[in-house]
This record gives structure tokens, sequence and C-alpha cells, in this order.
């Protein structure tokens, strides 16, 4: 979701740069088509005319005040949205008896770490709950340990690992996305 | 998280190499002894043997590319926004509020009605405004992340696995180096080929490559990439003393 809107509004930041760079720079060469703002390359940035033109009309202060003020409100929930961590603080439970219980994500994930880290080729795992409450997912990077096997790690940490959180939670499914890092340990040689 | 560097390199030498790196009095490698006198002329002037060979596709299967958030370009431009749209709104208010305009304000006025468009300051500011944007809009639609590789999916919808071509690389360069005959092997993963340069000791060059052909593609296998990356071997002998 996040990354929708940052590519969305990255994006759009892009083509309004590009646009007006395009803009100005064929202005320069004189290449001027009517609809333009300016009307030659001797034409300047923003006139002395242009930028008073509507001081003295009664919605422009308000309007030029609102609009900042708005693209302020809006940047500055852009930029706590890229700080804010997405991650899950609890999960319900159903417990078939119409009384759901809360797990504490915490909780979750540390388990979930504990038991891969137990596997064989794992050295450290960090686990991060995300999503919805009742559709929790889960994000896993793995420390591989050296002579590690990644696609065995991978089938393991899946089928025990995250598949025993799973059922103990009572989740039908639980998306999992993986990914493995190494260290760059020294080679050991076994002869 | 940047990834600019096409290939991701392990190097890595064993114990026995680290020793006898350095000036020494030895004499000359043990290849050159008499038991291969009597082969071909070529035989002992070769000191190198390399391979490559492209996978079918018949491996690969379509798996989507990770999708970097773009946190750090987001955040950026997003701070960069919030200051350029705070000082201007604070200057603005304070002169609705009867005090004088900041210095840097009335200099700006000052500039854009005073330089024409053909200004050179104004078009390399227009340029450089035009490549920022292109840049942004490129990280806007590609997928970015290309440090990390898609794993098959092993017909499970809800597992998404990606592994990072330096951890691929080091797994890699460890079986490379339980190859006997292998001194030292670098090992660099590009997203479509594995490229290993190994210094070969003893044994003859090319069975030490078809060994190291084998364990190698065995282990791009066993990596369970969602596409086979090509593989290409090169075997030296260390530089002579």
């Amino acid at each position: 979701m996040l990354s929708i809107v940052n590519r969305v509004l990255l994006g759009l930041l892009g083509l309004a740069l590009f646009g007006a760079g395009l803009v100005v720079v064929l202005t320069a060469l004189d290449v001027v088509p009517a609809a333009w703002p300016w009307s030659g390359p001797d034409d300047v940035l923003l006139s002395d005319a242009d930028r008073t033109r509507w001081r003295d009309e009664g919605w422009w202060w308000p309007v030029v005040i609102g609009g900042l003020a708005l693209v302020m409100l809006l940047a500055l929930w852009w930029t706590v949205a890229q700080l804010r961590q997405q991650r899950l603080s609890e999960v319900l439970v159903d417990s078939g008896d119409g009384v759901g219980a809360l797990l504490r994500g915490r909780a979750m994930e540390d388990v979930v770490s504990a038991e891969a880290e137990s596997l064989p080729g794992i050295d450290e795992a960090r686990v991060t709950l995300v999503g919805r409450r009742t559709q929790p997912r889960i994000r896993v990077g793995l420390l591989l340990a050296p002579q590690a096997q990644p696609d065995v790690a991978v089938h393991r940490l899946r089928t025990e690992a995250v598949e025993h959180a799973r059922a103990s939670a009572g989740l039908a499914v639980l998306p999992t996305e993986v990914r493995l890092r190494s260290t760059k340990h020294a080679p050991e040689r076994l002869s | 998280m940047t990834n600019d560097t096409d290939e991701d390199v392990v190097e890595a030498a064993d114990d026995e190499a680290a020793t006898v790196s350095g000036p020494t009095l030895e004499k000359p490698a043990p290849e050159k002894s008499a038991p291969e006198e009597s082969a071909p002329e070529n035989r002992l002037a070769k000191t190198a043997s390399a391979v490559r060979y492209e996978p079918g596709d018949a491996e690969s299967e379509a798996v989507r590319r990770f999708w970097s958030v773009r946190r750090v370009p987001a955040a950026l431009a997003a701070v960069l926004l919030v200051v350029a749209a705070g000082v201007l709104l604070y200057d603005i208010v304070s002169v609705r509020a009867e005090r004088p305009a900041a210095a840097w304000r009335r200099e700006l006025a000052d500039e854009l009605a005073v330089r024409g468009l053909d200004d050179a300051s104004v078009v390399l500011a227009a340029v450089a405004a035009m490549l920022l944007g292109l840049w942004l809009v490129v990280l806007a639609v590609t997928p970015g992340l290309r440090g990390l590789l898609p794993m098959r999916r092993r017909d499970d919808a809800f597992l998404r696995a990606g592994i990072e071509r330096g951890a691929a690389a080091v797994v890699l360069r460890d079986r490379a180096l339980e190859v006997s005959g292998v001194r030292s092997v670098r090992v660099s993963v590009g997203r479509r080929r594995v490229r290993a340069s190994a210094q070969a000791h003893f044994r003859d060059l090319d069975v030490v490559r078809a060994d190291l052909d084998a364990v190698l593609g065995e282990g791009i296998r066993e990596l369970g990439l969602a596409r086979q990356p090509a593989l290409a071997v090169q075997v030296h002998r260390p530089a002579r003393r």
C-alpha cells in the first residue's frame, strides 16, 4: 500500500518537474506554442506585474495560504508514513466458541523467530507481523549460516515454524515473505 | 538500499592459500614435476580452463520480482516539500502580520523578474529539473531491489522468498571450495549469470573445471531460484613465483 502511494506521488512529482523543465528549455530555444506561459526567450520567469497581479483581490491570500498549508500537511503525513512501522500489535484468535482472544503480535513473532533459529542453516531470524488483525501476514529476514542450503531452509521455515504459528493461532492462511541474507563469513574447508 | 553495482562478489581463499602468500624460497610448483614430462607440450603450457553454459528456459518459471517500497526517495521528497512549503508559508503569514518580508524572498522575486528564459542559469536549472524528474519517474515505475533474487514458489501460493545475491555468492563459494584442487575461488552472482573464477594448485585444470561445473550447477539448482542463472567457470593456475 505504502509502495503504491510512494510510487504514484514520486511519479507525479517527477512528471511535474520534467514538464516544467521541458517547457522552460523549449521556450529558451524559441519554440513557443500559444498556450505556453512565456512569450519567448526574452521573457522573464516571473515578472513583478505577474507576481502582484491578484494581490489586491480578496480571495488571493486565503487561497495561497490555504494551499500551502494543505501541501505542507500532506507532505507531513507522507513523511510520517515512511517512518511508521507497519507492525501488527495483536492477532485476533477465533477460539470457535464465539469468544475471541487477542494474541500479542510480539509474542507470535518471538515464537516463530525462536523456532526458525533452531532450524539448521539459519543463524538469525527477524520476524515481523504485518497486515490486519484477522488476516495477518508474516515477514521473515533470515541470516544464513555457513554451509546452509537456502531452498531447504526456506522450505523448513514454511512447513515448520510458520506452519506451527499459523495452526496455533487458528488462522486459515498465513502469507509469508522471506528474504535471505548472509554474513560474509570466512570460508570453511571440509577436507 | 542501494544496489548500483551489478554483481555481488565474494572472494575467498582457504587457509592454505593464506599461508603460502608472500615471498618464499620454495621450490617451483609441483605440477611441473616428472610424471607430466611425457605429456604433450601444450598440456604443460595450459594455464586456464573456462566454460559457460546457458540454462534451458524449461526450468524457469514466472515469479514476480520483489518491489521496493521506495521509502528513502519518498522520505527525502516529502521532507523537502514540508520544508519548502513551511518556510514559504511562514514568511507569507509574517508579511500578512505587518512584518517585512524575509531577504531571501525579496531576492528571489527580484531574480525571477530579471532573468530571461535564455539565461544560462535558468536553462541549467530547467535541465536539472528535467533530469531529476526523469529519475523520479524511473524510480516510480521500476521494481528496484536488484540485489534480491526471487526464489521458486514450490506450488505454495502463500510463500514468497528471495535470496540476496551476496548470500547466494557465499553459498556457492562455500561449495566451490569443497572441490579438491581449488585453492581459492571468486564467485560473483549477477542477475542472469553466475561467474566463478578459481585458482587450482593441483589436478588437471580441465578436471577441476568439470568438477566445479558439476558442483556449482548443482549448487545453483539447490538455491531454488525462480530464474536459473547461466554459469561461467574459469580455472587458472596460481601465478608462478
